[in-house]
């Protein structure tokens, strides 16, 4: 969107007219009734789970006698094998997902915006290389990609969020560069040009910030499916052997499936709740921040 | 762009996308920390002169771009490398497991395509409408199912609460059933793997064939073609959907690499003896080769499908023939 011209009145004005985009956005989004929830799920659970989890010192290892225990009052998703309780576990392994999922979307985001942000601008063979890197990470399966090599090298967590980060920038980079692409004719960036304004200046003061609205809606998405990834990894096997983590909570649990199906049940559901979750955001962020989507609204 | 240009643009892309595969399984594997052959041979309580003989078996004495060479000469020949723990080469250790993945992975992608191509044209001809928010809701909820916790709530549900259908394996244990019934009995093995990645796979078309008929649905062309008369069957199906369906498989072949990812899920909840298991009995068992070997050999398939892809739609619009 281009940038309104600022009224002359004073700051407030000003400050009215900054403030329009996102009272417009707020306006859209909050129509999407499943996307609300998930956003206030979603900031109970990222507020919460890190609370409880530290301020209660819950003991992830802690084991008991009480071994396979249903769920009861003391202990609200049962306890597994070594008498440990689940909801404890479970709490540990969601704080860990909502810290890959941000990891990941924070490294995706930022290479994206910027070699997008390069090949938009500086096009020519710079645009290519970045180009032909993108489709070949988007081709390739990154998965197994990511499996061969936590396998080898050991899936320490920073590293697997890492890995994960630098393979999820394409999607953001191409939808940057489109971005870039389009605005860079557009006369307000020409006028800042004609002014002599420098290109880093142009840049970042002049097109990124236009560019940011179908990126925000993609951040959802690609902490969602980090979080995805790292529980599959996990699950397989070559996660952190350190840190609590849903998927090998599950993998652990899968031999109770039909004796004590809490065991691998709830790790699974706090997956399952935490990926719906940021991606009914995702949708809901996309059908408000997309203009062509929100008129269909 | 002519068409020569075109095809010989996308071939000369899969090429190079194959050799980073294959370049990226050697690298990962040489720049592994620690000596291959002491990963291989460590645990076997080995001589010095054995370990020896075998590093020069292996190449390994030799600089690292004639051991590059070896490697994608031995690729290319179909030498996937060899599996000591399970002494036999990795290419016959995939061959004997690959068309079991498949036996999962094609029939839930026929069935997820038509059910979820049907239900994504139905939505976006309904926009808006309690069906069009049913499709959205069913695939978004399918589409955050990871694989892995369906399969596990399929078992808890249908197998032991229900005891409908066996959990576990491609068939029954000790059973010596041929012909028929050995293909009834692996059907019944196949239901609920089935249904997982059926539930999954659809979501996502659904949820692309919507899109991508929403994006036709507003051009001039099908406005046309309801003013000549054309039956509102043929606008959708003959017009509308052939159109819609180049992003759509466009996209299916970014997907690909994940739902491979999936189906080894699957398989490994149901212990459904596919690529799946392998892949999770060779990092339990630290079987470098294998883990390398599935990624090798995934990483060529998913382009060479991207590259069919393309080219089947050179075939079917001329747009492209002629552009």
């Amino acid at each position: 969107m281009a940038e309104r011209p600022a009224p002359r009145a004073g700051t407030l004005a000003r400050l009215h007219t900054r403030l329009q985009p996102l009272a417009d956005f707020w306006r859209v989004f909050r129509r999407n009734r499943a996307a609300l929830l998930a956003v206030y799920a979603l900031v109970a659970i990222v507020l919460g789970t890190p609370a409880v989890v530290f301020l209660l010192a819950v003991e992830p290892e802690a084991i008991s006698t009480d071994v396979l225990a249903r769920p009861s009052r003391s202990h609200p998703m049962g306890t597994d094998y070594l008498g440990r309780d689940i909801l404890g576990r479970v709490l540990h392994g969601v704080n860990t997902s909502l810290l890959v999922g941000t990891g990941v979307a924070l490294i995706g985001v930022s290479i994206g915006i910027g070699l997008g942000s390069v090949a938009g601008y500086y096009g020519g063979w710079v645009d290519h290389l970045v180009m032909r890197a993108a489709d070949a990470l988007l081709i390739v399966p990154t998965f197994f990609l990511i499996l061969s090599i936590a396998f080898i090298f050991g899936g320490r967590l920073v590293f697997v969020v890492l890995l994960l980060g630098v393979t999820t920038w394409p999607q953001i980079a191409r939808i940057v560069r489109a971005e870039v692409l389009a605005l860079r004719e557009e006369a307000f960036v020409l006028s800042a040009r004609a002014l002599g304004v420098g290109d880093a200046k142009v840049m970042f003061r002049e097109i990124l910030p236009n560019t940011l609205p179908p990126v925000i809606a993609m951040v959802a998405l690609l902490a969602s499916s980090g979080i995805l990834t790292e529980a599959s990894l996990s699950f397989l096997g070559v996660g952190d052997p350190n840190i609590v983590s849903l998927g090998q909570m599950l993998t652990s649990g899968l031999e109770y499936a039909t004796s004590a199906w809490w065991v691998p049940a709830c790790p699974g559901g706090a997956i399952f709740l935490l990926v719906l979750l940021l991606n009914l955001l995702g949708d809901g962020l996309n059908v408000a921040l997309n203009p062509r989507l929100r008129t269909l609204a | 762009m002519s068409l020569h240009r075109y095809v010989a643009g996308r071939l000369a892309q899969s090429l190079f996308l194959i050799l980073l595969v294959i370049s990226l399984g050697f690298f990962v594997m040489r720049l592994a920390p620690g000596d291959p052959v002491l990963y291989l041979y460590g645990a076997q309580n080995v001589s010095a002169e054995t370990l020896d003989a075998m590093r020069r078996q292996w190449g390994l004495d030799r600089p690292l771009w004639q051991q590059y060479t070896a490697y994608v000469g031995n690729l290319l020949q179909g030498n996937l490398g060899y599996s000591q723990l399970n002494q036999q080469p990795v290419a016959r250790m995939l061959a004997r497991i690959i068309p079991n993945t498949l036996l999962l992975m094609i029939p839930s992608l026929v069935l997820a395509t038509t059910i979820g191509v049907l239900l994504g044209i139905l939505a976006a001809r309904r926009l808006n409408s309690w069906g069009d928010y049913l499709v959205g809701a069913v695939s978004m909820v399918g589409y955050s199912t990871p694989p892995f916790w369906l399969g596990i709530v399929f078992i808890v549900v249908f197998a032991s609460g229900l005891r409908w259908l066996p959990t576990q394996g491609m068939s029954t244990l000790g059973s010596s059933a041929q012909g028929l019934a050995r293909a009834l009995d692996v059907a019944t093995h196949m239901v609920l793997p089935l249904g997982v990645l059926v539930w999954w796979y659809l979501a996502a078309f659904a949820r692309l064939t919507r899109a991508s008929m929403l994006e036709e649905s507003r051009k001039p062309y099908l406005m046309t073609a309801r003013m000549k008369g054309l039956s509102e069957a043929h606008v959708i199906f003959r017009h509308a959907f052939r159109n819609a369906s180049r992003p759509i498989l466009t996209i299916l072949g970014l997907h690909l690499g994940t739902m491979f990812a999936g189906t080894v899920m699957t398989e490994v909840v149901f212990a459904w003896p596919g690529m799946g298991r392998l892949t999770f009995n060779a990092i339990i068992q630290h079987d470098y080769p294998v883990v390398l070997g599935v990624f090798v050999v995934t990483g060529v398939a998913v382009v060479m499908a991207n590259l069919l892809i393309d080219l089947l739609y050179v075939l079917l619009d001329p747009r492209i023939r002629y552009g």
